[in-house]
């Protein structure tokens, strides 16, 4: 009893100094033996008799058969310890060792390689980000490249476009100042000339504004500011302006230029007519530009409410290749030898999407090319018509008034008003407008917006508050959009751009006489 | 009440750790320390209670001690969405898991969705969807899908069972 009691005392300091801990389990997992150093890895609550499942977490779901090392289990008392499963024949084994020192030096390396691999991969990831972005800033410096080449070759596009008209016009009216300071010659051929001489300033004018307006458009596009707005137009009209616009460069050249309408006289439809002559002035001063022998024809019809156009040249035509590019902006065909913005096109393209058509490009080299589309142009029914051209009688009685601080364009407008037959009367800022209002009932007013003393946007304001419905029609040099839709939130009747064509303003005011009349019929 | 052994596993650093301490004791801590062995934790679900063994994860020198599975009812495989390459060891794992305790049933933490660089390619997206196993984003540290994750393994287990 004494050498038991003994060797049980030897063999619990042998445990205690191995840091051995055990627990013995029957075949049904009961717990019959353990060893009294088991709380310190915090397994205090064993008892002989109690299921190890229940008592020992990671005993659960072995059974007694099972024989397994398992390194490194973290025990309830924060212990790392080792565990070996020893089934013998009626008794499985727990074998319980202090893994702590093990698992100190391990965890030391295992954090070390860990950190270091997670700084390798996170390396590599930013040497890709790295190659990506490199990859991203040379395509991104190749596109600056070629922006820059297309903005140094559309400025010295724009400049040459500039100059030309520039050129013709500084040497034509000096001409004219010429023959002005030698008054002797007053022969009818002397006046031809001078009358040539001011067609062919006014031919270049208009030219330069065309290109101001492709330019400017040009900047809209990209911001969706481009608006329709459309209005009664004289199909006819409109297609015999833009002919007279054109055909000195076509004589010029000394090609044909035919325009070919299957479009009767009277037809009046809503369209935007300032947008439809501006994409038709860039397809067809593309087409003469472009042919040197031959000729240029327009093709229009107009059936079912849609407006059929087709220009076609005998021009030197184009390829596949660059059939692909002609609708990128300031692209240019590089051999032709011809000056441009090369915006024309996609000007136009853009604006007849907005009109609801699709411009079509066909072209064979050496035979010519051909552009057509179809929008839609809704067409006024007979009556409608007829009051349209009626109205251009009854302007002579009209009174109006212009609002304007600058002299010169005040003193054009006055003079070319008067030829059409309309008086202006004339004030120099909107408060001055205001109090010729009071004084007087006018049936229509011409307003500059940036004025001294009050603008006229402050003048269409008091208008507004003092409930006068007089037509007031904006002429403004801004382009600007938003310079629109304030003067109409203020209720104007129109906006028109300077320089402003005389007979846009004619044409504006047959419809405020149309509307009055229409007032006065109901 | 029914227990069950479940283990996480995945490759390291992938948030094991973060997870299991979400779900069992609502902490998380930005440290990285890497686990050792295996920790034994037990939470509830519903009328299951779980031993969850977060396994040590699998590194370039050591594989998965498959010993620490034995006994398992469900294993969740955890991977870090901002780490491809341990979308991808996921297969592999799942190799070692069913070869040594068979197929039981599985669910996919793919964890970090909190990160920016958060994004699974289209690669291991197939690679996923071909196992057809449930897949869950989740975040240790929002607790994105923490608690959906442990109950979709339950549900599976006790779906086997009866």
């Amino acid at each position: 009893m004494l050498e038991a009691n003994l060797q049980q005392r030897i063999n619990a300091q042998l445990l205690d100094k191995l840091q051995l801990a055990y627990i013995c389990v029957d075949s049904s997992m009961t717990v019959v033996e353990v060893s009294d150093n088991l709380s310190s890895y915090g397994y205090n609550d064993i008892v002989i008799g109690a299921n190890v499942e229940e008592c020992v977490d990671f005993m659960f779901g072995f059974d007694a058969q099972t024989q397994l090392d398992l390194p490194m289990v973290q025990s309830p008392s924060g212990i790392t310890i080792s565990v070996s499963l020893l089934p013998s024949d009626r008794l499985l084994t727990v074998l319980i060792s202090n893994a702590s020192n093990q698992a100190d030096q391990r965890q030391l390396l295992q954090q070390k390689a860990n950190e270091n691999e997670l700084l390798v991969e996170r390396q590599e990831k930013l040497l890709t980000q790295l190659e990506q972005a490199s990859e991203q800033l040379e395509s991104k410096n190749e596109q600056l490249e070629e922006a820059s080449r297309l903005q140094t070759s559309f400025l010295s596009g724009v400049s040459h476009e500039f100059r030309t008209p520039l050129t013709s016009i500084i040497g034509y009216t000096n001409l004219v100042e010429q023959s002005l300071q030698c008054p002797t010659d007053k022969t009818g051929s002397d006046i031809q000339q001078k009358a040539d001489h001011l067609r062919a300033v006014q031919r270049s004018s208009r030219h330069l504004l065309s290109l101001v307006e492709n330019l400017l458009d040009h900047g809209k596009l990209d911001s969706d500011e481009i608006m329709l707005r459309p209005k009664t137009t004289n199909l006819v009209e409109l297609f015999q302006d833009v002919e007279l616009l054109l055909k000195p460069l076509s004589d010029a050249k000394h090609i044909e230029l035919t325009i070919n309408l299957d479009i009767d006289d009277s037809t009046i439809v809503v369209i935007d007519d300032s947008r439809l002559r501006q994409c038709l002035i860039n397809l067809l001063g593309n087409a003469v530009k472009f042919t040197d022998h031959g000729s240029v024809s327009l093709t229009a019809d107009l059936s079912g409410d849609f407006l059929s156009i087709k220009v076609a040249d005998t021009g030197p035509g184009i390829s596949d290749e660059d059939l692909q590019k002609i609708r990128l902006p300031f692209w240019q065909a590089a051999d032709t030898g011809k000056a441009g913005t090369g915006l024309g096109l996609t000007i136009t393209e853009r604006i007849i999407e907005l009109m609801g058509g699709e411009l079509e490009v066909s072209s064979v080299l050496s035979e010519g090319t051909q552009v057509s589309f179809q929008i839609p142009a809704p067409m006024l029914m007979d009556q409608e018509c007829a009051k349209v051209l009626n109205s251009k009688q009854s302007l002579a009685d009209m009174t109006v008034l212009l609002a304007e601080d600058d002299h010169d364009i005040a003193a054009l407008m006055v003079v070319m008003m008067a030829e059409r037959g309309v008086h202006l009367t004339h004030v120099e800022n909107g408060a001055l407008a205001l109090e010729a209002m009071q004084s007087t009932t006018f049936d229509f007013v011409l307003m500059d917006i940036h004025m001294p003393v009050m603008t006229g946007y402050e003048t269409l304001a008091a208008l507004q508050q003092a409930n006068n419905s007089t037509p007031v029609v904006i002429m403004s040099a801004s382009t600007v959009e938003a310079g629109r839709m304030k003067a109409e939130s203020l209720g104007c009747y129109d906006y028109l751009i300077k320089p402003v064509d005389v007979d846009d303003v004619i044409e504006i005011m047959n419809h405020v006489a149309l509307d009055k009349d229409a007032d006065h019929t109901c | 009440m029914r227990k069950k052994k479940i283990c996480m596993v995945g490759d390291f650093s992938v948030g094991k750790t973060s997870i299991t301490q979400k779900f069992v004791n609502n902490v998380f801590s930005e440290k990285y320390l890497t686990t050792i062995g295996v920790k034994i934790d037990t939470a509830t679900v519903g009328e299951d209670k779980l031993i969850v063994w977060d396994v040590a994860g699998r590194d370039s020198l050591s594989p998965i001690n498959a010993s620490y599975l034995v006994g398992a009812s469900g294993v969740i495989l955890v991977a870090d969405g901002s780490r491809s390459s341990t979308v991808g060891g996921l297969l592999e794992i799942w190799q070692t898991v069913t070869n040594r305790i068979g197929s039981v049933p599985v669910v996919v933490a793919l964890n970090k969705a909190d990160l920016d660089g958060w994004q699974i390619d289209d690669h291991s997206r197939a690679l996923l969807d071909q196992q057809g196993w449930d897949v869950f984003a989740t975040s240790a540290k929002d607790g994105k899908n923490v608690e959906a994750v442990f109950k979709k393994l339950v549900e599976i287990m006790n779906c086997k069972e009866s």
